[in-house]
């Protein structure tokens, strides 16, 4: 007769339950979808979208210190959706093994390498009791030389996949289902259309229009490599471009 | 390895003389996506289902079957994270076989080390157990090659073995089919069909991945167009 559950340990670190199950993993995704907030990804054929929403909860906050949009490196950009302070965490540790990277191999780090080190850095969360998982997902997107734009996802279970479009956070199933939708066919989107499908679809599941300093855009296109957050003006030329569209 | 805070085992006995953690480390394993695995008379083929979360996923980015050498491939049930560690381990071990000998890691050496890293999983302070069981086959100066590691470290070389959600029935349906003299593409015909037996929905080339290694001693991952010729025979 196996013993129950582990003495009542197994929800507190990351030990298996009777189940198979890992609590402690299952309950850092929850905290990730706590935080509050929904993002959203889209890979074009040229360009690569993140969109995620800016809640400044208080109006004394310093509005552009509020982020989760992170470029670690010129190339590489990654949006974290989670706890803040394991987002910056994360975030600091990627820019320091993206540096080395360039450093030791002399090119710039593919967005999958770094992909698979956050995932696999993860991993290491959930098998040693010292350390807990990280309440993040973070999204990894860049433009690479041989196989064009990628867009990554890393959980606190230390998955990681390609995605041609995904979302993390609150309301990480409804954008899926959305996504799934307009990305059945394939489409092959253009820049234009690939940042305004991430909009729409984050404006469509949180059933809300979005001034332009609600939320945050980030991009990679082929023939501009370099991360960029967009400004102001260009999320609202893309937000009256939807509106007119609809 | 782990914190000094936690330099006890958490791995431990429970009163009838069991470690529990090991089988809950059995049970997620058996609810990971099945996999299987034939030795041929001229090679060995492993198989597996390649369910992913959304068709947002890109497929072509996962390749869950992996090789630690020219010669010795591997797959997995169970919790994909885990796996990367093991595949990493054992790629390293084999790298310093090789720069020590000179001469590439026989199939068993290499399955030796991995389970020694996976029993000391078990027994070491501030780990869990890994959540996989690994099929690994090779092909080397013994011929053709097939093992399957548990997350207790024990290992064992099978003629055919299935692992996973519908482990049952797999291995009943290879029970029946399997033959001594089985050649390379029967077993690839084989392996497909049992993993039709359970199979949710309609198999493709986007679904399964198989890898195999013949007497030419070269581990390969089949391509999605290759499956397709395969799975059109098996029609």
């Amino acid at each position: 007769m196996s013993r129950g559950s582990g003495g009542g340990y197994d929800r507190h670190i990351t030990i298996f339950s009777p189940e198979g199950r890992l609590f402690q993993v299952e309950y850092a995704f929850k905290a990730v979808k706590a935080a509050g907030i929904t993002s959203i990804g889209v890979r074009g054929k040229d360009s690569v979208c993140v969109v995620t929403q800016k809640k400044v909860p208080d109006k004394l906050l310093d509005q552009s210190s509020v982020t989760h949009l992170f470029p670690v490196t010129k190339y590489l950009g990654l949006l974290a959706t989670g706890i803040t302070a394991d987002s910056r965490s994360l975030v600091t540790q990627a820019r320091n093994e993206a540096a080395e990277f360039r450093f030791q191999y002399g090119y710039e780090m593919p967005a999958d390498i770094l992909a698979k080190w956050i995932a696999d850095k993860s991993q290491v969360y959930t098998q040693h009791a010292y350390m807990r998982p990280l309440g993040v997902v973070a999204m990894v997107l860049g433009i690479d030389e041989e196989r064009g734009p990628l867009l990554y996802k890393c959980d606190p279970a230390g998955h990681f996949y390609g995605h041609k479009a995904t979302s993390a956070g609150v309301k990480e199933q409804e954008a899926i289902n959305f996504l799934e939708k307009k990305m059945k066919e394939n489409p092959a989107f253009t820049y234009d259309e690939t940042v305004q499908t991430a909009i729409s679809a984050l404006q469509s599941v949180l059933q809300e229009d979005f001034k332009a300093t609600e939320i945050e855009v980030g991009v990679v296109r082929a023939d501009n490599r370099i991360f960029r957050s967009l400004e102001t003006e260009e999320i609202e030329e893309h937000l009256t471009a939807i509106s007119e569209r609809d | 390895m782990g914190d000094s805070q936690y330099s006890f085992s958490l791995t431990t006995f429970s009163p009838s003389g069991k470690l529990v953690q090991i089988e809950h480390a059995l049970t997620a394993v058996g609810s990971g996506q099945t996999s299987l695995g034939i030795k041929a008379s001229n090679g060995v083929v492993i198989a597996t289902e390649k369910k992913l979360p959304s068709i947002l996923v890109d497929e072509a980015s996962v390749q869950k079957i992996q090789h630690l050498t020219p010669n010795i491939g591997t797959v997995y049930s169970g919790m994909g994270p885990d796996f990367r560690v093991l595949v990493r381990k054992s790629r390293k071990q084999a790298e310093q076989y090789l720069r020590l000998y000179k001469e590439p890691i026989p199939v068993t050496q290499l399955v030796r080390e991995t389970a020694t890293v996976m029993q000391e999983f078990t027994q070491s302070g501030g780990v869990r157990p890994f959540g996989v069981s690994l099929l690994v086959a090779g092909y080397d100066d013994k011929g053709p090659q097939l093992y399957q590691v548990d997350p207790s470290g024990s290992y064992f070389s099978w003629k055919a073995s299935a692992m996973g959600k519908n482990v049952s029935n797999a291995k009943t349906f290879l029970e029946k089919r399997y033959t001594e003299d089985m050649e390379l593409d029967d077993a690839i015909h084989t392996a497909i069909l049992t993993l039709k037996e359970g199979f949710e929905g309609e198999i493709s080339s986007k679904n399964i991945e198989i890898g195999k290694i013949g007497a030419d001693k070269v581990f390969r991952v089949l391509t999605p167009a290759e499956i397709d010729d395969y799975l059109a025979e098996v029609e």
